[in-house]
């Protein structure tokens, strides 16, 4: 069973616009997947299909072979999203947002406390459990939106541009983290990044998106042997410039 | 789980059917939760305010201004007014409370942290409504704990309580119509003050309805507001002019419409995802 399998996915926003066009993509349970594409190439469309943001796709979209369209609450269990906006809610603290977070997914609030302690001394954000998001410094509510994400111990994490803006300690901490919550737990993990050496680090398979379509996928040499490298960011390049 | 050495995945224990209710029960628990600690969190915009214009009102009309207003239909005129004040309490309460928390919600995009947790589209609405219905109760509890030992009591605490509790339910499902149909905060604005407020104050509040001259008497029995102030007198006074229960059968039929209305707004989604 794949942690994501998506088939034939379309979708046309209501002005028209086609956001996916026929995509199709696969996860493995457990991996680490790279989605690679320009601004407006259908990433967040499809992060927001896969997590019940975005309405009315046709196609086919199954998370641990739950059907996220006709049967999305079972499906949503099992994903954690991490969006690219940062958005917390304001009216409660740091620990609430994560606590508050685990319990809208059935956790007891016993157990969603204890779980929020966890991930705030795992993000370095103990001393900040009691301050409202937005006290807290653009850094600091980019971790607490990733630790947010974690909390119902999701078995497939999406990340959306997890490091975009953030200092290049927080991000090879976050790096790590991942790596981790990867091979301990077997989180299977689907990360959009627009920093090449982000993917390259972390993902062992890449999908890359252009007009809604996957243009190209694979692993990272195999990626840079058929497009040509050596690093990601010519193959990247090539895919983009239509020579794929 | 699956391995990637092919061993057969194991069946998620959250996945469930008794798993998935209990699990909705605990999150529209902590959803309602969480509205009703933003209301006592906010107390001085969202309780206090409305208390202190509710007995400003009785205490202008109900004490300073004697004389010829002190009787009302053979009653005390407090005791007039107050299930009308309390109407009004709870509809512009429960109202603001739903359609201001969705709204902040949606403008702020932290509704998508709801959006895409397992809650079905009702639970959420309730959860809405809670907060709504909260705040609404608790502003009328405490206008009513400052009136009553200003007036002659309560003639039928059943049907007054009830009376407040569908208008709790009305207004706070149109709060949460509201809070997915607004694009702006001024549109939201637009609909409590030139909407509901006046609706409510012109439902017979300070005065008796069928003392009105033509037209006002008869346009003022189109206004539905009316109709909940007529039943709550009749429950704190024991005074009213239409059929009471029919009133109440209406307001219990209205409730039902405009929740239902609201989960569907809520589960089409269309101002909510795009």
């Amino acid at each position: 069973m794949h942690a994501l399998e998506i088939t034939d996915l379309d979708k046309v926003y209501d002005d028209g616009t086609r956001a996916l066009d026929g995509l199709s993509l696969t996860v493995r349970d457990g991996g680490f997947h790279g989605l690679l594409g320009p601004n407006g190439s259908g990433k967040s469309t499809l992060i927001g299909i896969v997590t019940g943001l975005v309405r009315g796709p046709v196609g086919h979209v199954h998370v641990f072979g739950h059907d996220a369209v006709a049967d999305p609450r079972r499906a949503r269990t099992l994903v954690g999203l991490a969006p690219q906006e940062v958005h917390l809610d304001r009216f409660l603290s740091a620990r609430q947002v994560l606590s508050f977070h685990g319990r809208y997914f059935g956790m007891p609030t016993a157990e969603a406390n204890a779980r929020a302690d966890e991930l705030l001394a795992a993000f370095d954000l103990e001393d900040k459990a009691a301050t409202r998001p937005n006290r807290l410094s653009g850094g600091m509510r980019r971790r607490l939106l990733i630790a947010r994400t974690l909390v119902h111990h999701p078995r497939l994490a999406i990340l959306d541009e997890p490091t975009a803006g953030v200092d290049l300690e927080l991000r090879h901490d976050l790096w790590t983290y991942l790596t981790r919550l990867r091979e301990e737990q077997r989180t299977s993990i689907l990360l959009t990044t627009h920093y090449l050496e982000e993917a390259e680090a972390l993902c062992d398979t890449i999908s890359m998106i252009r007009d809604g379509r996957i243009v190209a996928e694979g692993t990272v040499p195999e990626i840079i042997e058929r497009f040509g490298g050596p690093r990601l960011e010519d193959a990247y390049l090539r895919v983009m410039r239509g020579a794929a | 789980m699956s391995a990637a050495d092919g061993t057969p995945p194991l069946p998620d224990p959250r996945l469930g059917d008794a798993a998935l209710r209990t699990a909705s029960r605990r999150g529209t628990l902590a959803l309602a939760g969480r509205e009703v600690r933003r209301v006592t969190r906010l107390w001085s915009q969202t309780i206090l305010p409305p208390v202190v214009t509710a007995v400003l009102f009785m205490a202008v009309f109900g004490g300073a201004l004697g004389g010829e207003l002190r009787q009302v239909s053979g009653i005390q005129y407090l005791w007039f007014i107050l299930p009308g004040l309390l109407i009004t309490t709870v509809t512009a309460q429960a109202f603001a409370n739903a359609s201001t928390s969705l709204y902040q919600a949606r403008n702020e995009g932290y509704i998508d942290d709801v959006l895409a947790s397992p809650l079905r589209s009702a639970e959420v609405v309730f959860a809405y409504m809670i907060g709504g219905l909260y705040r609404g109760w608790i502003t009328a509890a405490l206008v009513g704990a400052c009136a009553l030992p200003f007036v002659e009591g309560v003639t039928n605490w059943a049907l007054a309580l009830l009376v407040l509790m569908l208008t709790g339910i009305i207004f706070s499902a149109l709060g949460v119509i509201t809070g997915i149909w607004a694009d702006s905060f001024d549109q939201q604005a637009f609909v409590a003050a030139l909407i509901i407020t006046p609706l409510s104050l012109l439902g017979g509040v300070f005065y008796n309805v069928e003392e009105l001259a033509e037209p006002w008497r008869t346009l003022s029995k189109f206004n539905p507001i009316y109709y909940l102030v007529d039943a709550e007198r009749a429950g704190i006074t024991g005074l009213h002019e239409s059929a009471v229960w029919l009133s109440v059968a209406v307001a219990a039929l209205v409730a039902v419409v405009v929740t239902l209305w609201a989960v569907r707004m809520f589960r089409t989604g269309r101002r909510l995802r795009p």
